[in-house]
């Protein structure tokens, strides 16, 4: 499903962020990528969306080599990855309905398509009853669940998730955690970065270490090693 | 196709209305760059209107002695219109011009009563000139110096060639200040254009940035961007339209009063030609402002 191959990335004025990183990750898979501050994990994140350019090595997604993407399909890659961040990047002037929405919207959505959806991923996420709350009526992990479902309205294969507990209570985080759990079981390969080592221990799914950029350790049952 | 069309009209009507105060000042400046460029016009259709009301005007006349024979007189009149610089000869007898002298004076008789005392006719027959072209016009003149007839009892050739380069010539500076007025409006107008795009893209910017997230395309994010300069545009030149208006309106009896006799109607002027001068400068405005946006949403729009 996605493959790095010898991938470097250098940012301007910095040592490599990623570094000879390789490796390959299969539909359907739970993946969690761990490591200290600095080492690679979003720019890892940013490479697969195509936010940022490799400078050597490959990327495939899906049989789809992006390593060398351009401006014209990366909303195509796009619609096929979906992605929540610590900080779940809503707009607080719309109601969760209308946040997931917009998603839709933006992309050419029928509003037929975007009626059916929608009530469809709100109750996936377990906020079906709250849709017509603003962000800030709501808690973070709600917010985060919004996020989640507008990750979901393209029917992405994978999902990233760039420390999506990071701002929440453990109460939240777990809630968060289930969920995503939830959707690898509809067959989502998720890849989660994080850096709660009680989460990635209970999991008990394959655990990739980042250090400066490179693969120190990746165990198909893993633990939190730092 | 088009549901996205009717989303980026809204996008973009939303991006106008929520920096409206900015976009009142972008429409004014763009109000303004487009009177001055009306008044360049108007400008010069009144220094047209003034050339031809001179033009019209010009004539040269030859004064005759006053006992010149009819046949004299006629033969003279033939040899002039056979010059190629003449248009055409008016022959004014004695009795015509006294019929006309009485004519224009009818209402003071005090000079009526000296003409009566005075017995006989004492106004000269005359050969009123029409010349072809008013560039020639010094070749007539020299050539009628040359005619030596003795019943030519003088020649009076008023010098109209400066009175229509002094109107060429303030047409052309009115045209020139206007011109470079309009260029500075213009170019305010991008730069205020350019400037509002840039705001407008500030304030959506978290927006700009989810649908980067989600897969919108390039061309879904920077359209509306695009569309708010062609807003700008219409409403610019609508408003315009009224204005103008409006404007001519209120000057047409002034310009009446000014070219009595001539038809300077500004106003048929720019209803007979309402498509084309507003065409014109939406279609020229919208492509200006459509590339100052396209500027600033390619500057700006990668957040
Ligand atoms: N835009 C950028 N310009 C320059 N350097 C950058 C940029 N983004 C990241 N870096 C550097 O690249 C390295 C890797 O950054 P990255 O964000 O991938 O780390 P991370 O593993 O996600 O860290 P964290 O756990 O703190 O989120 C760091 O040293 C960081 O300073
Ligand atoms: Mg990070």
């Amino acid at each position: 499903m996605i493959r790095f191959q010898n991938v470097y990335k250098l940012y301007p004025k910095n040592v490599a962020a990623l570094n000879n990183l390789s490796t390959h990750i299969l539909p359907g898979e739970f993946v969690s990528i761990v490591g200290q501050s600095g080492t690679g994990k979003t720019t890892m994140v940013k490479a697969l969306i195509g936010e940022e350019k490799v400078d050597k090595g490959r990327i495939i997604v899906g049989g789809w080599d992006i390593t060398n993407i351009g401006q014209r399909e990366i909303p195509v890659l796009r619609r096929q990855i979906g992605v929540i961040f610590q900080d779940f990047k809503l707009l607080p002037k719309k109601t969760l309905f209308e946040n997931v929405a917009f998603a839709m919207q933006v992309c050419g959505g029928h509003p037929k398509k975007i009626k059916k959806i929608i009530p469809h991923v709100m109750k996936i996420v377990g906020l079906e009853t709250k849709a017509d709350r603003y962000p800030q009526e709501v808690s973070g992990g709600e917010q985060q669940r919004t996020a989640i479902a507008r990750a979901l309205v393209h029917r992405p294969k994978i999902l990233l998730a760039d420390e999506p507990t990071g701002n929440l209570d453990s109460l939240n985080a777990n809630e968060i955690i289930e969920l995503l759990l939830r959707i690898n079981k509809f067959g989502t390969t998720i890849i989660l970065v994080t850096h709660n080592r009680e989460i990635v221990n209970r999991l008990k799914r394959r655990v990739i270490t980042l250090e400066n950029g490179t693969i120190i350790s990746d165990q198909s049952i893993g633990k939190y090693v730092l | 196709m088009f549901l996205s069309l009717a989303r980026i009209i809204k996008f973009s009507i939303e991006d106008i209305y929520r920096n409206i105060w900015l976009s009142l000042v972008t429409v004014i400046l763009l109000i303004l760059a487009l009177f001055s460029i009306n008044m360049l016009l108007v400008v010069k259709v009144i220094g047209q209107a003034a050339v031809e009301a001179v033009k019209e005007k010009i004539d040269i006349n030859l004064f005759l002695k006053n006992e010149s024979k009819e046949d004299e007189i006629l033969a003279l009149k033939g040899e002039i219109s056979a010059l190629k610089e003449v248009k055409s000869v008016t022959y004014i007898s004695k009795e015509e011009a006294m019929a006309n002298f009485i004519d224009k004076h009818k209402d003071n008789p005090e000079i009526l009563q000296a003409l009566r005392e005075l017995g006989n006719n004492p106004l000269a027959p005359i050969l009123v000139i029409k010349p072809a072209n008013l560039d020639i016009l010094d070749n007539l003149i020299n050539r009628l110096n040359t005619i030596s007839n003795d019943i030519i009892e003088s020649r009076n050739f008023t010098n109209y060639k400066m009175l229509l380069n002094k109107i060429n010539d303030i047409t052309n500076k009115v045209s020139d200040a206007g011109l470079v007025l309009s260029a500075i409006f213009v170019l305010i107008t991008v730069l205020v254009v350019f400037n509002s795009i840039r705001v407008a893209i500030y304030t959506h910017r978290r927006e700009i940035m989810i649908m980067r997230l989600v897969g919108a395309s390039h061309w879904f994010i920077q359209m509306p961007y695009l569309l708010s300069g062609v807003f700008y545009t219409l409403i610019g030149v609508l408003s315009i339209m009224g204005i103008f208006y409006l404007f001519l309106t209120l000057l047409q009896p002034y310009l009446e009063a000014f070219f009595v006799g001539y038809n300077v109607n500004l106003l048929e002027y720019f209803y007979g030609n309402v498509f084309t001068i507003f065409g014109v400068q939406f279609l020229g405005v919208a492509l200006i402002n459509i590339l100052a946006s396209l500027l600033a949403v390619r500057k700006y729009s990668r957040v």
